[in-house]
């Protein structure tokens, strides 16, 4: 009967859509900050990229917990750092978002705005003196109250030059430049010394390029970026002479940090940024580059250098607040986080950690000249990337510098058009 | 023993009342042994497509469901410089791939058509590329054409000087092509084997008596013979060039080549749709313009078949 295989039809079509049809975004909205009570229950904890190498520290910290509170159990999922947001947005849209979650303030951003993110002044109040002041600000978010997540570990990784390069192009290799003006002179002596063979720079200025070179990046309520100004005009002006000369390398507006690493390995460039894990691979995979590397500070004309912040966000709508919490906090306190720096060249972001000597004291070596030189510095650095700053406006800000440096447009005219874009995405986000 | 028999009762009740059932059961039955295929068909592709359709008329965000804004994000599109780039690039791809792919594959497969001693090998080594991850693929091509890669040294040696394949705008979606032509080959070189072994050698022969050399045999028995399949591999072929993705993003990076301008429609929706600021709303209107552009191409390639058929 044609009637009854059409309402068969509808129905089985309604029975598979209307299930579907209640997945997607949208939280309750309900979620309470109060954290307190009994810590008990199953609660997963999100991590990217960290089984690998800290397979041991993490399932002994695990246990160490759970032995604490025995009614707890914890679950542990890393994921590969490739693609992160893509899958705690996944995540976040499908209702599934971890208890405890790694995360750093841009990523918080979007996720505390679509209530997701549980205020720690709130909730963990207490816990707040125990962190760095900068450490905990790092989670705030502009025009919301509140901080979203428990400052973890710091970093900020040191530059790494060639000295042979350096020499051959009649500069002192002892003396690196330590400015952005310093540099952009030893680019151009290097460029023209080499006839464009060797760059000194391989990435175009990122946000934080700017605000290292004394750019304001956005306003004082945050409510809109401001990079544009006459001191960001001039930074592009410099890059753009860089260009020219090839003493930024050509394929800059194509590149990822991969790839300019791989430059400075094969000795194109020059001069690229690091962390203390690339000495170990300069040694592996360039031995005559480390017979040569020099270590420098990040380059800033503010004298302060860029601090890169990762945090351990609580779920707001977690059902196991008081367990999340407290592992949250369990994770990143002040013992732990000195354990975890001993095992990995990061910095514990806990008030008093980075007086430890084995931050103050130089054995000698490079490992630990680095991360002296580092630990000393992070003590005045800023996070320079604004927690608004999404990858969309990374995007809009790379492709207008690009055009830049290509001719295709002013300095002045890239960073207006960036900026309006910027603030385009912005306002979008709500 | 469970009963083989529909019914219970009487014989006569058995009889009629047995027939009825079966009859009863008939409209349903089919739609129970489809019901498997139709979940899926529906939970990951008819879904999918509705919401989407849905979505591009909304300001959804990844975190934020939206509202119902009109033709507002399509009105956005007509002004958005990026779409137009990507929409440019995209098309490119089309019309620099798919002449590629439609003649290519069909020379190759008439090199290895052949039943010769190790002509197995050249089949399996000609298709190799395919099965290969694209990813690996690309990495492969980007070591290759490298400023400081193989390509760039041979061209040196040569006495030349290092081309920009990875720097410049147009080089790089050229190279991206010439990977996609690279991959494609032994995929499209099966199909057509398959349809060269259906062509009778009757007519070579009998072409073969009359004169013809091996170049007028292609173009009037060959040609002829596989034509619907070179419709079919136009039309494959365009649709796939037309939502290219992994090769360009490989080969230009995240952010499509210098200022964006190797960008294509799906590298855009894959930009703007994803990540926790996401806007959906906005990259579902353009995921309907490519499924529209789609749907015209495999339109134009069947109309421009039926042509030829009349």
């Amino acid at each position: 009967m044609p009637t009854s295989r059409r309402t068969f039809a509808v129905a089985a079509v309604a029975a598979l859509v209307l299930p579907l049809s209640a997945c997607g975004s949208g939280g309750d909205g309900g979620s309470s900050t109060d954290a307190s009570g009994k810590v008990e229950g199953d609660i997963t904890f999100q991590t990217w990229n960290l089984r690998a190498n800290f397979k041991d520290y993490f399932e002994g910290l695990i246990a160490d917990f759970e032995k604490k509170y025995p009614d707890t159990h914890v679950k542990w999922v890393d994921q590969p750092g490739e693609g992160y947001a893509d899958k705690i947005s996944a995540d976040a849209a499908g209702g599934t978002l971890p208890d405890v979650v790694n995360v750093s303030p841009d990523l918080v951003a979007p996720l505390a705005k679509a209530g997701l993110a549980l205020d720690l002044d709130k909730a963990a109040g207490q816990y707040e003196k125990e962190y760095l002041e900068g450490a905990w600000a790092s989670h705030r978010i502009p025009g919301m109250d509140g901080t979203y997540a428990f400052p973890w570990y710091l970093n900020t990784g040191p530059l790494f030059y060639n000295k042979s390069l350096f020499e051959k192009a009649g500069l002192d290799p002892e003396q690196p430049p330590r400015t952005y003006d310093e540099v952009f002179d030893a680019a151009l002596k290097i460029a023209d010394k080499t006839d464009g063979e060797v760059a000194t720079l391989a990435n175009v200025p990122t946000i934080e390029d700017f605000g290292r070179y004394g750019v304001p990046l956005m306003n004082k309520e945050g409510t809109a970026f401001a990079f544009n100004d006459a001191k960001g005009v001039q930074l592009l002006a410099r890059y753009k002479e860089l260009y020219d000369a090839k003493a930024l390398d050509p394929q800059a507006l194509t590149a990822t940090p991969e790839s300019s690493g791989k430059k400075f390995l094969t000795g194109a460039v020059a001069m690229n940024p690091g962390s203390a894990l690339d000495l170990a691979n300069f040694k592996k995979q360039a031995p005559n580059l480390y017979e040569n590397i020099g270590i420098t500070d990040q380059i800033t004309s503010t004298g302060h250098v860029n601090m890169y912040v990762m945090g351990l966000m609580v779920n707001a709508q977690s059902q196991r607040k008081p367990a999340a919490v407290a592992f949250a906090h369990y994770v990143t306190d002040a013992a732990h986080q000195m354990s975890f720096a001993k095992q990995v060249a990061i910095f514990p972001s806990t008030a008093g950690s980075l007086d430890d000597p084995y931050f103050t004291k130089e054995d000698g070596t490079d490992e630990t000249r680095v991360r002296v030189a580092a630990a000393k510095s992070l003590k005045t650095a800023v996070n320079y990337t604004p927690v608004l700053f999404s990858e969309q406006m990374k995007t809009e800000l790379r492709n207008e510098v690009a055009k830049a440096l290509q001719g295709k447009q002013s300095p002045k005219e890239a960073l207006d058009n960036a900026v309006k874009a910027c603030d385009r995405l912005l306002q979008q986000q709500g | 023993m469970a009963s083989p028999t529909l019914t219970t009762g009487t014989p006569d009740a058995r009889k009629g009342g047995g027939a009825r059932r079966v009859r009863r059961q008939l409209p349903a039955s089919p739609w129970l042994f489809a019901a498997p295929g139709l979940l899926i068909t529906g939970a990951f592709i008819l879904y999918p497509f509705v919401s989407t359709l849905v979505n591009s008329f909304t300001d959804r965000r990844t975190l934020v469901p939206g509202e119902f804004v009109g033709l507002a994000n399509f009105r956005e599109l007509l002004h958005d410089d990026m779409f137009w780039i990507g929409l440019r690039n995209s098309s490119l791809y089309v019309l620099g791939v798919v002449p590629a792919l439609v003649l290519l594959p069909l020379l190759l497969a008439l090199l290895v058509q052949k039943n010769i001693p190790g002509i197995t090998f050249f089949r399996s080594a000609f298709y190799t590329p395919v099965v290969a991850s694209i990813v690996v693929v690309g990495l492969i091509w980007v070591w290759l054409l490298d400023e400081r890669g193989l390509v760039n040294s041979l061209l040196e040696t040569l006495g030349g000087s290092p081309v920009g394949f990875l720097s410049d705008q147009w080089l790089i979606l050229l190279s991206a092509m010439g990977v996609t032509v690279w991959k494609g080959l032994g995929y499209y070189m099966i199909i057509y084997l398959a349809a060269l072994a259906n062509v009778p050698r009757e007519l070579h022969e009998a072409a073969a008596v009359d004169g013809a050399g091996a170049v007028r045999r292609f173009l009037t028995v060959t040609v002829p013979a596989v034509r619907s399949t070179m419709v079919l591999v136009a039309a494959l072929s365009s649709v796939a060039a037309f939502k290219v993705f992994s090769e360009v993003y490989l080969m230009a990076g995240p952010s499509g080549g210098p200022a964006g301008e190797d960008t294509t429609l799906v590298m855009l929706v894959q930009r703007t749709g994803t990540g926790l600021t996401g806007r959906v709303g906005y990259a579902s209107a353009i995921s309907v313009v490519v499924f529209a552009v789609t749907v015209v191409l495999m339109l134009l390639v069947l109309r421009a078949d039926r042509k030829e058929d009349a």
